[in-house]
């Protein structure tokens, strides 16, 4: 056969979705290289007519294929997300391949992310990355996450993580405003280690989504929509009690202490006189029906409902041969669990343009413009919960008075903290509205090989108007009797003729961040012609970031009875708030990389950063960061050993980095506060104070771990294991708190750099295929965290005490001790118990005096009430011991899919604050449980009671922490493809999809969701109270996509 | 091109990188620095949210069921004095003013439902550091030094600033003004706290703990110091001017206002005859002590003298209208509709035919609270807010904005039952009873008069110990009284309250009950304060050794 040199041509698609790869490497053994053009063609010069082609391309599986000059191919590559071939750009700032990075980065694609009923970035997230703790802790519309990466590293800025988008900072729009269905790929980096490349703001760890981008090929045009049902779950059967202990008359009606029979005044919807109970009686009990002249009333049955959630997305895309394109429009919309409380909807518009300029220069604009509307009266949902949590059963809400109006507050008889929601929604409504813009301006130039430009200018705005309106009430009968009205936030209502109010609330956000780089790479080998298998890589960056928060809050008070009215006719009005933040940070940083080959590298560098909370004269804080591997696998005594079969990738690695976290805007800059005093402004010192000493608090974080992948079973079964492990330690120093003054200072407290902290973690996670055949595919992966955060020092030795945001319970941050504690009283479980000296907590002659109640707790036996320590003890950290994901993907053919993800929260633990709340008045169920005495057996009020208000009312008492471990069936989800199955002309897709969202919870936590916290979102210690949050929602959903 | 697109990129760089730093210099835009307090504008505007906002409102915990002094500090001692009673459990408000026992009509006893069921042990349990801003004992501790730090600062500050004219006058008013609230804190301290500090630098502190005497002694130096001031003054209009603006305008009226120099060193005087009645028990008083409560209140306020007021207004600028003082709390349209519930105790007080009951309260169902919570605090009344319109009479409370008038620190019926009750104590029977007469006549009580009316000296005290109790309640002087007057001791020292009106639980009415409340005479030291400034050397003891 005589020898025909010429061009070998083809196209390199994605095997999968069949678009076009630009930039794959076609390579001849020993010859020549080229890359794929935008369209995905190639051409090569070939010396023989056949010739072997090596296609290469990060993110894919590499191959080699047989071509023929003059025959154009086509070449599938696969992707593969799993494989440690997977490139990953965050904390490393240049395209790396997994099998070369230092560091772990955990990172997940679009379509291992479920189509959560929120559609937010934040709730797909849970579970899906290792080491994370994301805990979707409330269940209202619009709620944010807790998302916790690596440890508590600072207590003044919680534990919010830094959200990047395409490169550049997203900081005035939350995570969960942006849009699933533009979303790519998110990569995360959890430790310092690695965020220390984006300065201090990264020192929580950094989550990076990157936007989708049209493919080449035919313009593609994606519908997708979906509906859903959510009840909201209540794992703990929480119920109110179905029978009552008050004081009835012969014919077992409840009366008063006139005689008379408690019943409601129609005319005022009251009950003017109070049930007569004395629960701390020993002859009282909870054992009488509500089946006379009062009757019981289901308020989770009057009051919940199920809530819907629709969602809708199209989206354009394509791309040309220097032009790609992307357009989306979402919208999602949610309606709230409570009656008449409201909606809440988002709609999302994206578009992502890139051009290539001239040769080398490439531009791109990414735009997502968000519209929120939220409507909920209660935001949180809190308000209504905690009101119907602590109403008596026979409170009938749906009572309406004779003129159509609801009653407010039905009289201390229906418990003294509940109050008729009705009235609430029929007196007040909420307006609330968003719009977000986040818009990035990207210019990348190459002028030659070995030097790469690149400019970033991001903005990211948030303007966002509210208005909360309160009707005016003084015709309401009830609340002219009881004086008490609905309020606004401001204006407090004090008496018929007063009543109504107006709040407005401006907030706007604007962020820009300005990053610059300059990124240099020589390879020793092609550049420099020498024989030693070095590249380099060398980044040097320019970082601005400036944020401006503005505040404007106004409110009028006294409305008038005409409608329609504004804020202006009002008859009082003031300015409550004008209040603006600026926040400037920027700083350089320098990082240099080398690599040996393919066994092995490091990197170093260090990033410098100023900071306007330290003032224009201010130093800069300067940190180090850096990074090594080696990848024992690539050596030839492992490749050419069994090892090599067995475990064909192997990798050890390990990093360590600072970072500075800089105080807040202002926590430096002494002022005094002002305040209207009639008509003068006077001065006053600020309760909390802040200290222009303070300094940055150092994070410090060493990482070490693992990449590696086993080749189990050669055949269908297990073909394929990676796993990545991580342990990491790290140290702040100098973590800022507010630290108590002595009050006879004069002030409240004063801001220091009062805490030494520590965590050390470990996570891991396992992929693999446990079944390839030719019909299917079953891939199982699992996720596995676990940190634990502690307080190693703190200012003056004297314990810092702080509330719950929640309530009542205490925290206590104390040196030595986990963070986030609760402390307080303890119940017994023997009546000798002992302290932690080894002494009786009962002293020995008063024992005779205590039995064991059947309940396994110790009560006093002329009380009936539980014996309560008197001082407080820690109950132990709150925080879960570890956190586990279990996710399995299964796809029949090409048409069939079905996944599953469990998550599994083991050791965590809640402060049941809403029950105890319900034990004030004898509402909970609890109190219709009958216990055994010391021989007697009844529902003992006294002793439900007593663990209220025994020592201390609504003291924090370990009765009520518990165990807050769970299983759950996160989502579960079938999809069956039309398309697909049939071959419908012009159909890439039409698929159904039936699934489902916290189906299943086993848990052993008696409140409604063992999920859920009331503490400030994203705390770093308020992490461990359920104070009446709303609990997480259980949702059926079907949703039908389909791809033109 | 390339040259010209790197030059592009550098330039952007370095042109970002110089035009940064100037932009660090953010500051807080939002609010002054301490430097704008150093004027003459500045330091008026000082003392006066100083006093009125960090003296009565501002600290770091607060809590909305009792709120902020005039309501809550000043709340827990009517609630021991018995005035009013409380069925929220916030600040432990149900419990401190919980008596250990109630013996009913019927001979049986009815224990402090609550636990721990007695208030000293309560008081002991619940002033820990934990306890954070449910630790009752903290607030008037702490307002008080709040008070003495601002007027601590405004003495500093006053020293350095530059006047621009009539420096000496201008100084002085200031001072005295700082000096007075400063004696005015020590008052409260040293007649609630077992011991105190003296502190005269803003935000430092000491661990030198004094005496509660040595806390009133230092009480009336401060005070003295002010009325020296207040005689040197001698450019009246100068003082007027400054301090007609440090009194917020919605406080000038009624019985407050510009303070003539004289007028203000009678409400001193008022002030220190205070420090000596309600600091010492009426059965130890010497004959001094009554003579220097008579001087004082010789030369004490009088009936036409402005004195130091609060008012809300609709903002609720330092009170709100709603909710801003103890009585404003106490009024609803039933008994008991309200977070302070009116004691059964005060009303008893009243004398058949007192216009002031018929003005200010009102029978409606009894209200019967939790019977697990308290055991004396059902009652069958509430008040009325702006009275039912009797013309002259006095008016405990009214939530319309800017409508009731809070006494501050004394006032004219303070000054004159004091005078009365040292003239009783001293043998002056029917000259005391005679003030009391002025000060019904004075509050519209259409009482007849008791002077002349023959009575022993038990009776004449007896008489003069109810109008205490109904001439000012809810200012919180009632606990005082109930202290001095032994009433708080046990019964076997002879204590309690015979006589009482008491609502069982069932609604019974009982008329001839007997209470034993055994208070804590004196509080114990905040914990949050011994945590963070523990006792030194030489201290006194901060713990009331009861």
């Amino acid at each position: 056969m005589a020898a025909q040199t010429g061009k070998v041509t083809g196209t390199v698609n994605d095997s999968k979705a069949g678009n076009p790869l630009p930039g794959v490497t076609v390579k001849v053994p020993g010859g020549k290289a080229t890359m794929t053009g935008p369209d995905g063609k190639f051409s090569i010069e070939s010396k023989t007519s056949d010739v072997t082609i090596e296609f290469s391309f990060v993110g894919y599986t590499s191959k080699k294929q047989k071509l023929t000059v003059g025959e154009p191919a086509t070449i599938n590559l696969d992707y593969d997300s799993k494989s440690l071939s997977e490139v990953v750009v965050t904390g490393v700032g240049v395209a790396t391949s997994r099998k070369k990075l230092g560091i772990s980065v955990e990172s997940v694609t679009a379509d291992k992310l479920p189509a959560a009923p929120t559609a937010s970035v934040d709730q797909a997230l849970i579970g899906k990355i290792p080491g994370a703790q994301i805990s979707s802790t409330n269940g209202s519309p619009g709620a944010r996450t807790n998302i916790l990466l690596r440890g508590i590293n600072t207590i003044n800025r919680g534990t919010s993580p830094m959200i990047m988008l395409d490169g550049l900072e997203v900081r005035a729009t939350d995570i969960n405003g942006l849009d699933l269905n533009t979303v790519e790929r998110i990569e995360v980096v959890q430790g310092a280690a690695a965020a220390t490349i984006y300065g201090a703001q990264g020192a929580n760890g950094v989550i990076q989504l990157f936007s989708k981008k049209g493919k080449m090929g035919k313009i593609s045009i994606d519908v997708s929509s979906s509906v859903s049902t959510n009840s909201i779950i209540n794992s703990g059967n929480v119920s109110k009690a179905n029978m009552h202990p008050f004081t009835t008359n012969a014919a077992g009606e409840v009366i008063g202490s006139t005689g008379k029979l408690i019943e409601l005044d129609p005319a005022l919807s009251m009950y003017k006189e109070n049930v007569q109970v004395n629960l701390v009686d020993t002859n009282t009990f909870s054992n009488k029906p509500y089946d006379k002249n009062l009757q019981y009333y289901d308020h989770y049955d009057q009051f919940l409902k199920d809530a819907y959630t629709t969602n809708n997305s199209i989206a354009i895309s394509g791309a040309r041969e220097k032009i790609d394109f992307n357009f989306s429009v979402s919208d999602n919309r949610q309606t709230s669990n409570f009656d008449n409380n409201g909606n809440f909807s988002r709609s999302n518009l994206m578009s992502n343009l890139g051009i290539e300029l001239v040769k080398g220069l490439k531009f791109r604009s990414t735009t997502q413009l968000v519209y929120t509307k939220n409507t909920l009266n209660d935001a949180t949902g809190r308000g209504v919960f905690f009101a119907l949590n602590n109403s008596r059963p026979f409170a009938d809400y749906n009572y309406k008075m004779p003129d159509g109006t609801y009653g407010y507050y039905f009289g201390d008889a229906t418990g003294v903290n509940g109050y008729n929601p009705n009235y609430r929604n029929s007196y007040s409504t909420n307006l609330d509205n968003k719009i977000d813009i986040v818009q990035s301006f990207n210019l990348n130039y190459k002028p030659v090989k070995f030097v790469e430009l690149d400019a970033k200018y991001g903005l990211n705005y948030q303007t966002q108007d509210a208005t909360y309106d309160v009707l005016p009430q003084d015709i309401n009968a009830n609340a002219a009797f009881n004086k008490r009205f609905w309020s606004g936030n401001y204006y407090s209502t004090t008496d018929v003729g007063k009543t109504g109010s107006i709040d407005n609330f401006r907030y706007r956000t604007t962020f820009q961040n300005f990053l610059g780089t300059a990124t240099f790479m020589t390879d020793f080998q092609n550049d420099f012609n020498l024989n030693i298998p070095i590249k380099t890589t060398t980044q040097v960056a320019f970082d601005y970031r400036e944020n401006v928060f503005k505040q404007y809050i106004t409110y009028g008070g006294d409305a008038p009875q005409y409608t329609p009215y504004t804020a202006s006719q009002m008859v009082n009005y003031r300015i409550q708030s004008d209040y603006t933040e600026p926040f400037v940070t920027y700083g350089y940083l320098l990082n240099h990389r080398f690599e040996f080959g393919d066994i092995g590298g490091i990197s170093g560098g260090f990033r410098s950063d100023y900071s306007s909370a330290f003032g224009g004269g201010s130093k800069p804080f300067t940190f180090p960061r850096g990074d090594a591997y080696i990848r024992l696998s690539a050596i030839n005594f492992w490749k050419e050993s069994k090892l090599g079969n067995v475990i064909p990738e192997f990798k050890l690695r390990a990093a360590y980095g600072e970072a500075g976290i800089q105080p807040k805007s202002f926590d430096r800059y002494v002022v005094l506060n002002t305040v209207n005093l009639g008509n003068s402004i006077a001065f006053t010192y600020p309760t909390n104070s802040p200290n222009p000493d303070l300094n940055v608090e150092i994070s410090k974080e060493l990482e070490i771990g693992t990449d590696f992948s086993i080749k189990a079973l050669n055949g269908k079964w297990l073909s394929s294991i990676n796993i990545s492990a991580t342990y990491w330690d790290r140290k702040t120093a100098n973590a800022i708190y507010n630290v108590d003054a002595a009050p006879s200072t004069g002030l409240g407290t004063v801001r220091d750099n009062a805490f030494g902290l520590a965590s050390t973690g470990f996570q891991a996670s396992l992929n693999s295929t446990l079944l390839s055949s030719k019909n299917l595919t079953w891939s199982f992966t699992t996720n596995y965290s676990k940190q634990s955060s502690k307080i190693t020092s703190v200012l003056g030795g004297t314990p810092i005490v702080v509330l719950s945001n929640a309530g009542s319970s205490n925290y206590t941050l104390r040196a030595g001790e986990k963070i986030g504690q609760l402390y307080g009283y303890l119940l017994l479980h023997d009546v000798n118990q002992l302290d932690n000296s080894g002494n009786s907590y009962i002293p020995k002659d008063q024992q005779a005096n205590y039995t064991l109640a059947s309940n396994g707790y110790v009560v006093e036996k002329a009380t009936k009430q539980p014996y309560v320590t008197s001082g407080k003890y820690s109950f132990g950290d709150p925080n879960p011991k570890f956190n586990m994901s279990f996710i399995n993907d299964l796809s029949f053919k090409s048409y069939l899919n079905f996944s599953m993800q469990w998550d599994w929260i083991y050791g965590s633990h809640l402060y049941n604050q809403t029950k105890q709340w319900m034990y004030r008045d004898g509402i909970h169920s609890d109190y219709t449980i009958p216990i055994d005495i010391d021989g007697t057996t009844g529902a003992y009020t006294a002793f439900y009671r007593g663990v209220y208000a025994q020592r201390e009312a609504n003291g924090t008492k370990d009765y009520f922490y518990e165990d807050a471990s769970f299983l759950r069936l996160r989502n579960i989800s079938l999809a069956f493809d039309f398309a697909k199955f049939f071959t419908i002309p012009g159909f890439q897709r039409l698929q159904l999809v039936l699934s489902g969202r916290n189906l299943i919870t086993v848990t052993d936590y008696t409140g409604f969701d063992p999920e859920i916290s009331s503490g400030t979102n994203n705390s770093a210690f308020d992490r461990g109270v359920d104070h009446n949050t709303i609990p997480n929602l259980k949702t059926y959903q079907i949703g039908l996509n389909i791809g033109l | 091109m390339k040259k010209i697109k790197l030059l592009l990129y550098t330039t952007i760089l370095f042109s970002a990188l110089i035009s940064c730093k100037k932009q660090l210099d953010v500051k807080n835009p939002n609010q002054p620095t301490p430097e704008s307090a150093r004027n003459e504008v500045g330091i008026i505007s000082l003392a006066q949210g100083g006093i009125y906002r960090n003296g009565f409102i501002s600290l770091k915990y607060s809590d909305g069921i009792y709120g902020f002094f005039w309501s809550g500090a000043i709340g827990f001692h009517e609630m021991m004095g018995d005035a009013i009673q409380a069925e929220a459990a916030n600040g432990f408000i149900n419990q401190i003013g919980a008596p250990d026992k109630a013996i009913l009509d019927n001979g049986s006893t009815v224990l402090n439902p609550n636990s721990p069921n007695t208030q000293i042990a309560l008081l002991r349990l619940i002033n820990v550091n934990a306890n954070q801003g449910a630790n009752t004992l903290y607030y008037e501790w702490a307002y008080m030094y709040s008070l003495v730090n601002a007027a601590n600062s405004v003495m500093e500050i006053t020293e350095q600033t530059v006047f621009t004219s009539d420096a000496e006058t201008k100084k002085s008013t200031l001072k005295a003004w700082a000096k007075y609230w400063k004696g005015f804190a020590y008052s409260r301290i040293g007649s609630i706290y077992y011991a105190g500090l003296i502190t005269d630098t803003s935000t430092v502190t000491n661990g030198n703990y004094v005496t509660k005497e040595a806390i009133i002694a230092e009480s009336n130096k401060n005070l003295d110091e002010a009325a020296t001031l207040l005689s040197s003054i001698s450019n009246v209009a100068a003082y007027t001017d400054i301090l007609g603006k440090i009194i917020p305008s919605f406080n000038q009226v009624g019985k407050g206002g510009v303070l003539a120099p004289d007028m203000w060193k009678r409400s001193i005087n008022t002030l220190k005859a205070r420090n000596i009645l309600v600091n010492t028990p009426v059965a130890t008083m010497s004959p001094a002590q009554w003579a220097g409560i008579l001087a004082l209140t010789n030369d004490g306020i009088r009936a036409t003298d402005k004195v130091f007021t609060g008012r809300s207004n609709a903002t609720s600028d330092f009170l709100s209208a709603a909710s801003g003082t103890v009585a404003s709390k106490v009024q609803a349209n039933a008994a008991g509709g309200n977070t302070y519930k009116l004691s059964e105790r005060l009303v008893q007080e009243f004398k058949t035919g007192d216009k002031r009951f018929t003005n200010n309260i009102k029978q409606t169902t009894t209200w019967i609270g939790s019977a697990d919570r308290g055991h004396v605090f059902n009652t069958r009344y509430t008040l009325v807010s702006g009275g039912t319109g009797l013309a002259g009479v006095k008016v405990y409370t009214n939530v319309t904005p800017g409508e009731e008038e809070l006494f501050l620190a004394g006032n004219y019926e303070e000054n004159e039952l004091m005078k009365a009750e040292a003239l009783i104590n001293t043998n002056k029977i029917n000259e005391g009873l005679a003030f009391v007469d002025a000060v019904r006549t004075y509050q519209g009580a259409g009482l007849s008069a008791v002077s002349g009316t023959g009575l022993s000296p038990a009776l004449a005290k007896e008489e003069l110990r109810r109008e205490r109790r109904v001439a000012f309640p809810f200012i919180g002087l009632s606990f005082y009284d109930a202290r001095r007057l032994g009433i708080i001791n046990p019964l076997s020292q002879g204590g309690g309250r015979k006589g009482a009106v008491v609502i069982a639980g069932s609604g019974a009415v009982n008329t001839n009950a007997t209470i034993e409340y055994n208070y804590l005479d004196y509080w114990d030291v905040p914990d949050n304060e011994l945590a963070y400034n523990p006792p030194g050397a030489g201290s006194a003891i901060v713990k009331n050794p009861k």
